[in-house]
């Protein structure tokens, strides 16, 4: 497919050419050197957020007759005194149009309340309260007690999504920082863990949709009114929180959660490709070296954010979605690569293609396709013996 | 490039270990190490990320380096146990323009001699990273502060680098591998015994033949 957007990234074209003049050099280079080249960066082809046909960051691209009907579908149970919680499950799951997509993550999420009438209310307190929260305890990031994890916050919010030119102004960053170390202080049994910095993106990212039209990757803030920037960072805070109260366990000291996932989704997979799995154990590839990644940044660092919205569409419509459903995406993904795996001669190559994963093409189609085989093994597997247990 | 003889070539397989604080500059270390390039750009690491190296030693000895660039914030999720095994050796980094990072230099090395040994109970060599020399400010000496200091954490040397300039980040490397060889005591591994990685036969194979001889 030709992708649309790559006209306005001469930010990857740059790259592209310091790629293209680094691979001729490899191309001298031995041959055992070949494995050297881990793939630094996946490669700049594409943007990374915008692509044709995909709605979930780029502009409006023209829809079609079945995204119309679907869109109408959303719009009609949006519209009623009363939201059908269960009904927008049902519909979500297969994806949310962007048009209606801020409002449908909040109310899955349970920010915002099924009740119509009693929206606008919830929202004006829950940010009023946020913002009281920045004026109570923003200050004290520079104090003793604090200043770790400020500093902290502060090296890693600029080398989140660092190749989007939206998350390097500084008042995005501000705002990060803010959303970050509020979260932080008042969950002390975790604190701030890296990762959870990349958790704000994908909200982030939908709410200011909820302000502009045109593509976001290179969207200047500031021509957003102040007060839509505000309720965009309280916005992304309750529903990062919300996100985050259901895998705490995650980010608690030693990560017990991610411990367990991951000896989960070794345990799982054993039982849906045996071979891959022996194949990895017959070289001494251990499951926590690549998959506590996807546990711990929710597989955001190997798919394109595009992909990590999609994704998120159908884990606040299914139930437990990030701390239950989220395995069963892993397995499903780990298996994707089978052939590529096995082909796979020894260790090295076995880690640089797992740490690296060929996914920059991915969008919408790649993604319900996961999806789907994840279905299948959640209800394959969910009543076998040995089964996971929660 | 064709003739090299399988027998005629020692090959080595290391795991080396690169930790310290976050943001010290350990994934520019290692790009700029193994791919020659430097960018602002690189995203925070998560639990563990991992490179190979390949060296052209001498014309009689290929070392392949495993390079596992551990997060900086791992000893938090306390599972360095599980990434430093069979290691053989180490870099400790701390970035010269905060001198917390250098503080938290000891605790590390005390992690690392904690959870890893030689074969022979000694402790795993390691050089520690002054890195981001190309920023430090005043210009004093601290040779013989930076010596002692080493002598007295078990550091075999230390290094100013600097990944963005390139600056004696190969030369700290090839000290490195210089210790690890030297533990080795001229084994290839195939001769010595199993405190590391075991090398695959075909590999061995296609990569003699290919030649590093």
């Amino acid at each position: 497919k030709p992708s649309k957007g790559c006209e306005h990234f001469s930010l990857y074209r740059r790259r592209l050419n310091k790629n293209a003049l680094f691979r001729a050099n490899a191309a001298g280079e031995h041959a055992a050197l070949h494995r050297q080249r881990s793939l630094p960066h996946r490669p700049p082809l594409i943007p990374l957020v915008a692509r044709m046909a995909d709605q979930n960051t780029s502009g409006t691209p023209a829809m079609t007759e079945r995204e119309a009907s679907r869109l109408d579908k959303f719009k009609q149970l949006l519209a009623g005194p009363n939201t059908d919680l269960e009904e927008l499950r049902k519909l979500s799951w297969s994806g949310i149009p962007r048009q209606v997509r801020p409002i449908t993550w909040k109310l899955l999420s349970g920010y915002l309340p099924a009740n119509a009438e009693r929206r606008e209310s919830v929202l004006q307190r829950k940010r009023q309260e946020y913002f009281g929260f920045i004026q109570q305890y923003y200050d004290s990031r520079n104090d003793e007690h604090h200043q770790d994890t400020y500093r902290q916050i502060h090296i890693d919010i600029p080398r989140t999504n660092p190749l989007i030119p939206l998350f390097q102004q500084a008042s995005v960053q501000e705002i990060f920082e803010r959303i970050l170390f509020i979260w932080a202080i008042r969950h002390p049994a975790s604190g701030y863990v890296q990762g959870i910095n990349d958790l704000v993106t994908p909200f982030f990212v939908v709410y200011v949709f909820e302000y502009i039209e045109e593509e976001v990757e290179n969207f200047d803030v500031s021509s957003l009114q102040e007060e839509a920037l505000r309720n965009i960072e309280a916005d992304s805070f309750w529903c990062m929180s919300k996100l985050l109260d259901g895998i705490q366990d995650n980010y608690t000291f030693a990560q017990p959660g991610i411990q367990r996932k991951v000896k989960a989704l070794e345990e799982l997979v054993s039982r849906i490709d045996e071979s891959v799995h022996r194949h990895m154990q017959q070289y001494e590839v251990e499951y926590l070296q690549f998959a506590f990644r996807w546990m711990n940044n929710l597989l955001m660092r190997e798919l394109p954010l595009r992909c990590t919205i999609r994704l998120w569409d159908t884990y606040q419509a299914e139930p437990e979605g990030f701390s239950h459903f989220h395995l069963y995406v892993c397995a499903a993904f780990l298996v994707r690569w089978r052939k590529e795996i096995l082909e796979e001669r020894d260790f090295q190559g076995l880690m640089i293609l797992l740490q690296n994963l060929p996914t920059m093409h991915w969008g919408n189609e790649e993604v319900s396709v996961l999806l789907a085989e994840a279905y299948r093994l959640k209800f394959a597997f969910a009543d076998a013996p040995n089964h996971y247990k929660r | 490039m064709a003739g090299g003889s399988v027998f005629e070539c020692k090959e080595y397989l290391f795991k080396v270990l690169v930790i310290g604080e976050l943001g010290v500059g350990k994934t520019s270390i290692i790009k700029r190490y193994v791919h020659q390039l430097f960018s602002q750009h690189y995203r925070a690491t998560i639990g563990v990320d991992f490179a190979l190296k390949v060296i052209n030693w001498d014309s009689k000895t290929l070392v392949r380096l495993q390079l596992w660039d551990i997060a900086g914030q791992e000893r938090f999720g306390n599972m360095t146990r599980v990434y430093y095994k069979e290691a053989v050796g180490a870099f400790v980094v701390f970035d010269v323009t905060r001198g917390s990072t250098f503080e938290a230099v000891s605790k590390w090395k005390h992690d690392l001699d904690s959870k890893v040994k030689l074969a022979n109970g000694n402790p795993i060599p390691s050089v520690l990273l002054a890195n981001k020399c190309d920023q430090k400010k005043e210009s004093s000496n601290n040779t013989a502060l930076m010596d002692n200091f080493c002598k007295e954490t078990g550091f075999l040397g230390w290094f100013e680098t600097s990944a963005k300039d390139n600056i004696n980040v190969d030369e700290a490397a090839r000290f490195l591998v210089e210790n690890i060889l030297a533990n080795d005591k001229g084994l290839p591994y195939e001769e010595s015994n199993g405190d590391r990685i075991k090398l695959d036969q075909e590999t061995v194979a296609a990569e003699s033949k290919s030649g590093c001889c």
